[in-house]
C-alpha cells in the first residue's frame, strides 16, 4: 500500500512528463494554433502541479491567466500576422 | 554562415547530455529546495515567523491579523514590492493604448445580420459569464481569509469580457459599456483606491497628531494605529480587504483594455498607424 507521499509525487511525475511532452509539441509544431494548443495543455498540468505543491494561491492565478489570457492574446495575434509558420 | 555538419554520434551525446542536463536540474532542485518527502517535514525559519504571525492575537504588535499568510505577505509584509509589480503592469497597459492611441476601438454602427458564434454557445456564455463574475468576486473578496485575492480575482473576471468580446462581437460589447475609455476609468480609480489605502492610516493618524508608517496596516511598536482587523465579528484583515477590492478592478479593467485593442481587426490598425493623406 503506497503512503500518501507516494502517490503525489507519482501523480506530480506524470503530469510533468505530460507537460514536457505538450512543451516538445509546442516548439515543434508548424501551426501556430495548434501549439497554443499545446501550450494550454502544458499549462494544465502546472496547474494541477501547484495545486499538489500546496500553492492554490498561484494555481488560482495561473488558470485564469496561462489558460484563458494567456492563449486568448496569442490568438488574437496569430489572427493579425500568419498560422504557419515558414522555413 | 557555416553550417556544421553533425554527425551520428555528435547527436547522440547532444541528446544524452541535454536529457542528463534536465534530470540533475531536476533532482538538485527537488532535493535542495523541497526534499525528498511532500509535505516537507521541516518548515524553514523564515516560513515558520510568517505562519507564527500571520494571525497571532496573542502578538498583535508583530502580527497582520489575516488568517490568509499569501495574501498578508502580497499586501502587508511586502506590500511595497506588490504597489511596484502594480505599477509596472499599469505601465504595460499605458504603453500598449499609447501605442493605439489613435485607433477607435467598438464596432462603429451596428452590424448586420446576426454576428459571433452560433446560438448555443452564446446560450452557454450568457450563464457561464455570470458564473465567472461570481467566482471572482468570491476570489477577490474572500482574499484575506482563503487562498486568493486582487490579482486571483481580477483575472478571473476578465475572462467574462473575454468570452463576450469573442463570442458575440466588438459591438455587442461596446453596447454593454465595456469600451476602453470606461475600463481606463475602472483601472485608475482602482490604482488611487491603492495609492489611498497605502496612506489611509499614516493620514488618519496624522491629523489626529501620532505616528505611523506608510503601508502601515495593524498596530506595530511604537506606531499605535492600525485598521480594525475584524467587524462585528468577521475578519477583515484591515487594508487587505481594500486592496484586495481595489486590485481586482485595476487588474480586470486592464486586461479587459488590451482585449478591447487588440480584437480590432488588422487593416484599421495598420490605416491609421501609416497614416492618412494629411501624413502623421
Amino acid at each position: 500500500m503506497p503512503s500518501y507521499e507516494t502517490f503525489v509525487m507519482g501523480v506530480l511525475a506524470i503530469l510533468g512528463l505530460v507537460s514536457m511532452v505538450a512543451a516538445i509539441l509546442a516548439i515543434l509544431e508548424r501551426d501556430l494554433v495548434k501549439a497554443v494548443i499545446f501550450s494550454a495543455i502544458q499549462s494544465t498540468a502546472y496547474a494541477f502541479m501547484y495545486y499538489l505543491l500546496m500553492a492554490p494561491d498561484i494555481a488560482l492565478v495561473y488558470i485564469p491567466v496561462a489558460i484563458g489570457l494567456y492563449p486568448a492574446v496569442v490568438l488574437f495575434l496569430i489572427k493579425k500576422t500568419e498560422r504557419y509558420e515558414g522555413d | 554562415m557555416r553550417v556544421i555538419k553533425v554527425g551520428r554520434w555528435q547527436k547522440v551525446v547532444i541528446t544524452a547530455s541535454m536529457v542528463a542536463f534536465v534530470a540533475l536540474l531536476a533532482l538538485a532542485l527537488s532535493a535542495g529546495g523541497l526534499g525528498f518527502t511532500l509535505p516537507a517535514g521541516r518548515v524553514r525559519d523564515v516560513a515558520r515567523w510568517y505562519l507564527f504571525t500571520t494571525f497571532n492575537p496573542d502578538l498583535e504588535l508583530f502580527s497582520a491579523m489575516a488568517p490568509e499568510g499569501v495574501t498578508s505577505i502580497v499586501w502587508d509584509y511586502r506590500g511595497l514590492d506588490t504597489l511596484f509589480e502594480t505599477a509596472v503592469f499599469f505601465l504595460a497597459i499605458i504603453g500598449s493604448v499609447a501605442i493605439m492611441r489613435d485607433i477607435k476601438t467598438g464596432g462603429g454602427s451596428k452590424p448586420k445580420g446576426s454576428t459571433g458564434l452560433s446560438p448555443i454557445v452564446k446560450t452557454v456564455t450568457r450563464i457561464t459569464v455570470g458564473i465567472i463574475l461570481a467566482v471572482a468576486a468570491s476570489i477577490a473578496l474572500h482574499g484575506h481569509l482563503t487562498p486568493g485575492g486582487g490579482f486571483q480575482g481580477g483575472a478571473t473576471a476578465a475572462v467574462a469580457p473575454l468570452l463576450i468580446l469573442v463570442i458575440f462581437s466588438r459591438y455587442y460589447i461596446e453596447r454593454l459599456g465595456v469600451s476602453k475609455n470606461a475600463m481606463l476609468a475602472i483601472r485608475s480609480l482602482g490604482l488611487v483606491g491603492i495609492a489611498v489605502t497605502a496612506f489611509i492610516v499614516l493620514a488618519v493618524t496624522s491629523l489626529q497628531g501620532g505616528v505611523a508608517y506608510v503601508f502601515q496596516n495593524q498596530p506595530k511598536p511604537y506606531a499605535p494605529a492600525g485598521m480594525p482587523y475584524e467587524v462585528g465579528g468577521s475578519l477583515t484583515g484591515g487594508t487587505l480587504l481594500l486592496f484586495n477590492i481595489f486590485e481586482m478592478f485595476a487588474v480586470s479593467a486592464g486586461f479587459t483594455i488590451i482585449f478591447l485593442l487588440l480584437a480590432i481587426p488588422e487593416s484599421e490598425v495598420l490605416g491609421v498607424l501609416r497614416g492618412g493623406e494629411d501624413g502623421h
